[in-house]
């Protein structure tokens, strides 16, 4: 019998509790793995998919047919440069693999070899030989053709478009990663603190035994090391199957994760390969050390005070005041997550502090003195829990603000499709074709009895005078200015912002050029346009979602002569006469037998459904980390209260009704769970409020309307009744059974001097 | 002549600073010859536990010598002495819980690197052997006892301390155990510092010293019976 296998002993008498220690390593490691995973392979597949596709063009029939190896042969016999690009969806698969031809890719490159394209291997993460592709049993597989638009003139039949399919969205994408990526460091957070507190009520159950082996000579730090070598075993045992866990999680999640990605950010799900061992194996195995053993590097006397003492709550004041200074003042992105640390770790230690200040006052005050016990009781849970309770409550901190969050995000990209789909169909004026021509058409022959709405949009370049430099800016005209824009939610505005813009009177320009040289409505804004200057008043500024460019959106009838329109697209909603009439009609008078015309209806239906899948998938995952910590108070509070159940039974000794004495432990539980839930709204409220109006117009130059939603507070207060009835229902369990006598007071305090 | 085995001379102790601070014994002078055994008496709070605990290493003295097994206190590996050389029973908890009372005698066994095979036969003498595999908590209180005493024997200590091990003990079995000790220390010939309250249980040692009050603490003496 040795000193190791004497402390491995209270797993071998006590099997529950190491279950549930390893349980809940292993959830916590699953979960944090399983987000991790996600929003990596997220981020490596967007990547992955803006490098493949960045500045690359591609050849089209002019009759829309789709491409067929025929074509790829008339071109090469044409001399173009050109590169078959064949994306096949597998059956079995949520993301592409590209088939591409090495050899025909030498004439793009300059130089490399038949195993590789674009420095990766073709090991179909994302490419693979083309060959090989084809033979895929595909569920959609589709060929496009790559072509380097300068080796050679092409003939009528085709055209060269840029490799894009999709409208862009520019960083909303990388916001959204972004705001994940925080997310995830919260999470890794509440893992710690999860892990921490578990691991310590473990330690504290086996005080004695540490005490009796050093009473029988074994030295301190050697059973450190014991408990060290402990956690690296228990560490092997549940981090691997974690992680393994977190995998699974992941990728039955990740289908509809890409499907969401491609919808949303305009951007291919690629295969892509993402190293996931290596990553969660350090980080959890790191944090477990640190949580858990972290102790033992800091002198005693500096724990006791900094977290016992009373000086808690001048520590936890402090990092709340640094911290909230950090986040109102700081000027970049680090400074302002070292900021979001400082206040979640002053909220964190402030909340068992101030629950503990309360209960001890409210029980000084009391003059019953059953009611005064109750209240000292409330300060033990609070003080002895503390952890578990600062877990819950930043959990329920961050699904507060991911709830917040995320519906945000699906009330932005909804006026977001409304802004860029707001008409049912979008159709671009063929180079060539007269626009003015189709607009007289479309003027004369879409009455508005028929429902029907349009405009038309000439795209084109001014400079803005910002100070003393004149700057590059998108210019979006329109006519008419009607109905299919009016709607657009303005963050700030003159009177009658849009008849005003109608008539010429001044122009709106978006949020980005806004935010980044504070222009505001009523300014005045002088402009270059086609060689004159004029100045025009800003009637409004309105959201641009993400698109960092500056755009000044004016009306098409007062554009100055000698405009260069670089881009002309018509928006129509045909009401009732059809979209075919119209486009056959439109075809017809501008001598053009294909038109490219999107179905904005059937984009926006699908992008709402990505949409609902990618917030669903997002709450999912936040909720499973708030019943990963509800499920820890819950055991930590049943295992802490069994401990004091011998002082409940006093009180049945001394004739109070077992029914009474249930209520009296319910009320508690009820009230600790509810404690932290309250506390956690500020927290919430506070994180929401960073996430979109402080990283984002750092990260991106634009900011998220601020909304929140009480009623989901309500949610998050009924559910931490329910955790707290739960740990209620528990102790009436116990309470019908023995209670063992304390027997050493070390096991039982609740610090009560 | 017989061998010294402990030498204590002016030892002091007190808990607290400056005006809160209790001085729990002062200038304690006496000594204990190899095979020896010594009654530690008075009331509670007199400091006999101190006492025992500054015996073994797990409290420093603030002042005076300390001289055991030839050793300075300040010198002395006090851990492992206690792995070896000096066993502790106390009042209570003197027992991994999560091991069985074989298991546990097992244990301090191995710590003092002694044989384990010999633990099954300290129960033994010790009237417990049937109840071997059972854990604390599935035994009684005197029977808690006399598993500790195994755990002291099976180490083959120089030197046992033992603070009130009979006070939560009924009379009956209080003198079973404490017949047990005495008994053992006989056979094994080790020295036994004993902490009580208890006169009958003091008058068995070959000496006494009474730490009854904290005022005449400097006054004690080792009084021959």
């Amino acid at each position: 019998m040795t000193p190791f296998s004497a402390l491995l002993s209270h797993y071998r008498r006590h099997p529950w509790q190491g279950v549930a220690l390893a349980t809940l390593m292993l959830l916590a490691t699953a979960l944090w793995t399983g987000i991790h995973h996600l929003t990596s392979q997220a981020r490596a597949s967007l990547s992955q998919s803006e490098q493949v596709v960045e500045a690359r063009y591609q050849i089209q029939r002019v009759d829309g047919a789709a491409l067929s190896v025929d074509d790829f042969v008339a071109l090469r016999r044409q001399g173009l440069c050109l590169m078959p690009w064949l994306e096949v969806l597998p059956e079995d698969e949520s993301r592409r693999v590209i088939g591409v031809d090495p050899l025909a890719a030498l004439c793009f490159q300059g130089q490399g070899d038949v195993a590789s394209f674009d420095g990766q291997p073709l090991r179909g993460d994302p490419f693979m030989d083309i060959a090989d592709a084809a033979a895929l049993p595909a569920r959609q597989a589709q060929l496009f053709l790559i072509v380097d638009p300068d080796s050679g003139a092409l003939s009528d039949d085709y055209r060269i478009t840029d490799f894009s399919l999709a409208p862009d969205t520019g960083q909303l994408g990388d916001s959204f990663l972004l705001n994940l990526d925080a997310l995830s460091v919260l999470v890794l957070l509440i893992t710690g603190l999860l892990l921490r507190s578990v691991y310590l009520l473990s330690l504290s159950q086996r005080r004695d035994s540490f005490a009796l082996l050093n009473r029988f000579g074994v030295p301190v730090r050697r059973v450190r090391g014991y408990l060290v070598v402990e956690l690296l075993c228990l560490a092997a045992v549940t981090l691997i199957p974690g992680i393994l866990l977190g995998q699974i999680l992941a990728n039955a999640l990740a289908g509809g994760f890409a499907s969401v990605m491609e919808g949303l950010f305009d951007s291919r799900q690629l295969a892509t390969a993402a190293n996931t061992w290596l990553v969660p194996s350090v980080v959890m195995m790191t944090l477990l050390l640190l949580v858990c053993a972290a102790d033992w590097l800091i002198p005693d006397k500096l724990r006791q005070s900094a977290i016992v003492g009373h000086r808690s709550g001048g520590l936890a004041g402090m990092l709340l005041v640094v911290g909230a200074g950090g986040l109102w003042l700081a000027s970049d992105l680090l400074t302002l997550f070292v900021a979001v640390a400082l206040v979640l770790a002053g909220a964190g230690l402030l909340m068992p502090w101030c629950l503990s200040a309360l209960s001890s006052r409210l029980a000084r005050g009391c003059k019953r003195p059953l009611m005064r016990r109750w209240w000292a009781e409330y300060g033990v849970l609070c003080r002895r829990l503390a952890l578990p309770l600062v877990a819950l409550q930043l959990s329920l901190a961050m699904v507060l603000a991911v709830q917040a969050l995320v519906t945000t995000f699906e009330a932005t990209f909804d006026r977001w499709l409304e802004q860029r789909l707001s008409a049912d169909y979008y159709l671009e004026v063929p180079t060539g074709a007269e626009g003015r021509t189709a607009a007289h058409w479309l003027a004369q022959n879409l009455p508005a009895s028929s429902g029907a709405l349009w405009h038309r949009v000439l795209r084109g370049q001014a400079q803005v005078q910002l100070g003393d430099e004149w700057q590059a800016v998108d210019v979006f005209a329109l006519a008419p200015v009607g109905a299919l824009v009016t709607d657009w939610e303005l963050f700030e505005n003159v009177e009658q912002p849009w008849r005003k813009l109608a008539a010429g009177e001044g122009v709106l320009v978006n949020e980005q050029l806004a935010y980044r040289e504070q222009l505001g409505a009523g300014d005045s804004l002088p402009l270059k346009l086609a060689g004159q200057i004029i100045s025009m008043p800003i009637l409004g500024v309105y959201p641009d979602y993400g698109r960092p460019a500056g755009e000044v959106l004016m009306a098409g009838d007062h554009l100055p002569d000698g405009f260069a329109v670089s881009f002309e697209s018509f928006s129509i909603s045909p009401g009732s006469i059809g979209i075919e009439a119209i486009t056959g009609a439109l075809s017809e008078l501008w001598q053009e037998p294909s038109l490219t015309v999107r179905d904005n209806l059937s984009i926006r239906d699908l992008a709402n459904r990505v949409f609902d899948q990618t917030f669903a998938l997002t709450r999912a995952m936040t909720l499973l980390t708030l019943a990963l910590a509800a499920v820890a108070l819950l055991l930590m509070g049943w295992v802490f209260l069994a401990t004091r159940l011998w002082y409940f039974r006093l009180l049945e000794v001394w004739g109070m009704a077992r029914p009474a004495i249930f209520l009296r432990l319910l009320s508690l539980a009820l009230m600790v769970s509810l404690s932290a839930a309250i506390l956690a709204l500020p927290v919430g409220i506070g994180l929401t409020w960073v996430l979109v109006q402080r990283i984002n117009p750092l990260a991106f130059g634009w900011s998220l309307p601020m909304d929140l939603y009480p009623g989901f507070w309500l949610e998050l207060l009924a559910l931490a009744l329910v955790i707290g009835v739960c740990i209620g229902l528990l102790m009436h369990r116990q309470l019908g059974r023995p209670a063992v006598r304390p027997s050493v007071t070390g096991t039982v305090t609740g610090e009560e001097r | 002549m017989e061998k010294t085995l402990l030498t204590v001379s002016g030892l002091a102790k007190s808990f607290g600073r400056d005006e809160a601070a209790v001085s729990v014994l002062a200038n304690l002078t006496f000594d204990l010859p190899a095979g020896g055994s010594l009654a530690l008496m008075g009331r509670s709070g007199s400091g006999k536990s101190t006492l025992l605990n500054m015996l073994c290493g797990l409290e420093p003295p603030d002042a005076g010598e300390l001289t055991l097994f030839g050793q300075d206190h300040r010198h002395a590996d006090w851990q492992r002495l206690r792995r070896g050389r000096i066993g502790v029973v106390f009042q209570e908890a003197n027992l991994m819980p999560t091991l069985s009372l074989l298991d546990n005698v097992r244990l301090r066994a191995s710590l003092a690197g002694q044989p384990e095979a010999h633990c099954q036969h300290w129960l033994d003498v010790l009237d417990i052997g049937d109840l071997a595999h059972r854990f604390p908590d599935q035994v009684s209180g005197g029977q808690r006892q006399r598993a500790a005493l195994a755990m002291v024997f099976a180490m083959s200590p120089d030197l046992i301390l033992a603070d009130e091990p009979t006070g939560s003990l009924d009379r009956v079995t209080a003198d079973e155990v404490a017949d047990s000790l005495f008994r053992l220390q006989a056979d094994t010939g080790c020295a036994l510092i004993l902490a009580t309250h208890d006169a009958e249980l003091a008058s068995r040692c070959q000496s006494t010293l009474d730490l009854a009050h904290r005022t005449t603490a400097q006054d004690a003496a080792v009084s021959k019976p």
